[in-house]
């Protein structure tokens, strides 16, 4: 049986505070938790009202990585952001060296 | 349509004994994981043993499924019948055409989100799933169709476990970059006790292509360009990811001048630019005729590149 869907971006239709946690396999105070410390950043208007956060791509890909880290290498919060933060630098430089054609 | 997978030794990918405590599962995990890291990681091979290492630990590091999969290594199957996954193996994805499933779980976070969570009463919104669909980048301006291949275990009319296949054929919008989620409800894991599925996201990746690069919705293409063409200007065409284009080379050009087409990189309401670097290539002086351009040229050319610096 083939289904024919349609992608939704989630740059056009963004994550609530609850669809992200669903997607994380996480609670939502893990979340919350992560963007009071920032460590995480939401597309909202206001950081009291949790029912206006947002989340997109980006957001939902480094939720995950923050989450993986954590888990497989009992990390804090803290160190876990370091490492996400240098991957995501590694990533973009390698973007970098792609574009200047050095690699 | 049923499908069954090859047996694999997860505990021998781990390098760790079949009696090992979760905690020399993790351990064995952490050390050859950070050695096959891709971001790290110089071993030819790094991308394919980050994939076997995440999917060994995805059942040996849950104690559910490692339970399922010794229960299979000891009731070892009649020669010749596959290894069939036990249940809540959690899907997995491949995209056609070419039904290549490198391009999954690659990296060694795109495994995550399969945990299992405490959920109240006997109803349970299924798992969210997350896979990867490559595309060309030539499939962003315009949009483009995959069919993504979803592997679910279930309990046939004997209780065995047989992998079910359902195809779904997705359509991914025009405008896409490298990275972004697409969203797709319901096709996730199913739910238990009546109640929803869960959502299925897919991660956009570009196929490489030696001819362009991005970033963003900018697109960045090197053109290659006669010595004549860069010292004279004037038109050439260029095939771009959107078609053919007159670009008019300026005179005294030299190879790393970048040439901006404005909105011509991904669209969007505010589309990327394209960057053309210019790359002049010599023609090769392997005849008399060309050898004596040549000749000519360094006879009658007061030209000396290192002039500046002071040769």
């Amino acid at each position: 049986m083939t289904n024919n869907l349609i992608g939704v971006l989630l740059e056009d239709s963004a994550l609530s505070l609850q669809e992200l946690a669903r997607a994380c396999a996480v609670e939502p105070d893990w979340v919350v938790r992560h963007v009071e410390t920032g460590v995480l950043l939401q597309d909202g208007p206001a950081p009291g009202q949790l029912e206006a956060w947002r989340f997109t791509s980006v957001d939902l890909v480094r939720a995950r990585r923050l989450r993986e880290v954590e888990t497989v290498f009992d990390a804090n919060a803290e160190l876990a952001a370091l490492v996400v933060d240098l991957s995501e630098e590694v990533a973009r430089l390698r973007r970098r060296l792609q574009v200047l054609g050095a690699e | 349509m049923e499908r069954t997978v090859e047996y694999k030794d997860y505990y021998k990918e781990l390098g760790v004994a079949k009696t090992a405590t979760e905690a020399e599962i993790k351990k064995a995990y952490r050390k050859l994981v950070r050695k096959y890291h891709p971001d790290v990681s110089k071993e030819p091979d790094a991308d394919q043993r980050t994939k076997e290492l995440n999917e060994a630990y995805g059942v040996l590091g849950d104690a559910e499924k490692r339970a399922a999969y010794d229960e299979l290594g000891r009731n070892p199957r009649p020669q010749g019948e596959q290894f069939r996954p036990p249940p809540d193996w959690g899907s997995s994805y491949e995209s056609s055409p070419g039904m290549d499933d490198s391009d999954f779980f690659a990296d060694l976070f795109a495994h995550v989100g399969g945990r299992r969570r405490a959920g109240g009463g006997f109803q349970m919104q299924g798992e969210d799933s997350h896979a990867a669909v490559t595309i060309d980048l030539q499939d962003s301006y315009q949009g483009a169709r995959r069919h993504i291949v979803m592997r679910v275990p279930q309990a046939d009319e004997q209780g065995r476990v047989v992998t079910r296949e359902r195809t779904l054929e997705v359509t991914i919008p025009k405008g896409v970059t490298e990275g972004q989620q697409l969203r797709m409800k319901g096709q996730g894991q199913p739910g238990s006790g009546g109640a929803p599925a869960g959502d299925l996201y897919l991660e956009i990746r570009f196929q490489p292509d030696a001819r362009f690069r991005t970033e963003g919705r900018d697109v960045f293409q090197t053109v290659p360009v006669t010595p004549w063409e860069a010292a004279l200007g004037g038109a050439i065409d260029v095939q771009t990811p959107s078609g053919t284009v007159s670009v008019t080379v300026p005179a005294g050009s030299q190879t790393g001048r970048k040439l901006r087409l404005k909105g011509r990189g991904i669209p969007a309401a505010q589309p990327g630019d394209l960057y053309l670097l210019l790359e002049v290539v010599l023609p090769p002086a392997n005849d008399a005729k060309a050898r004596e351009l040549y000749e000519t040229m360094a006879r009658e050319m007061a030209f000396n590149p290192r002039q500046k610096t002071g040769a």
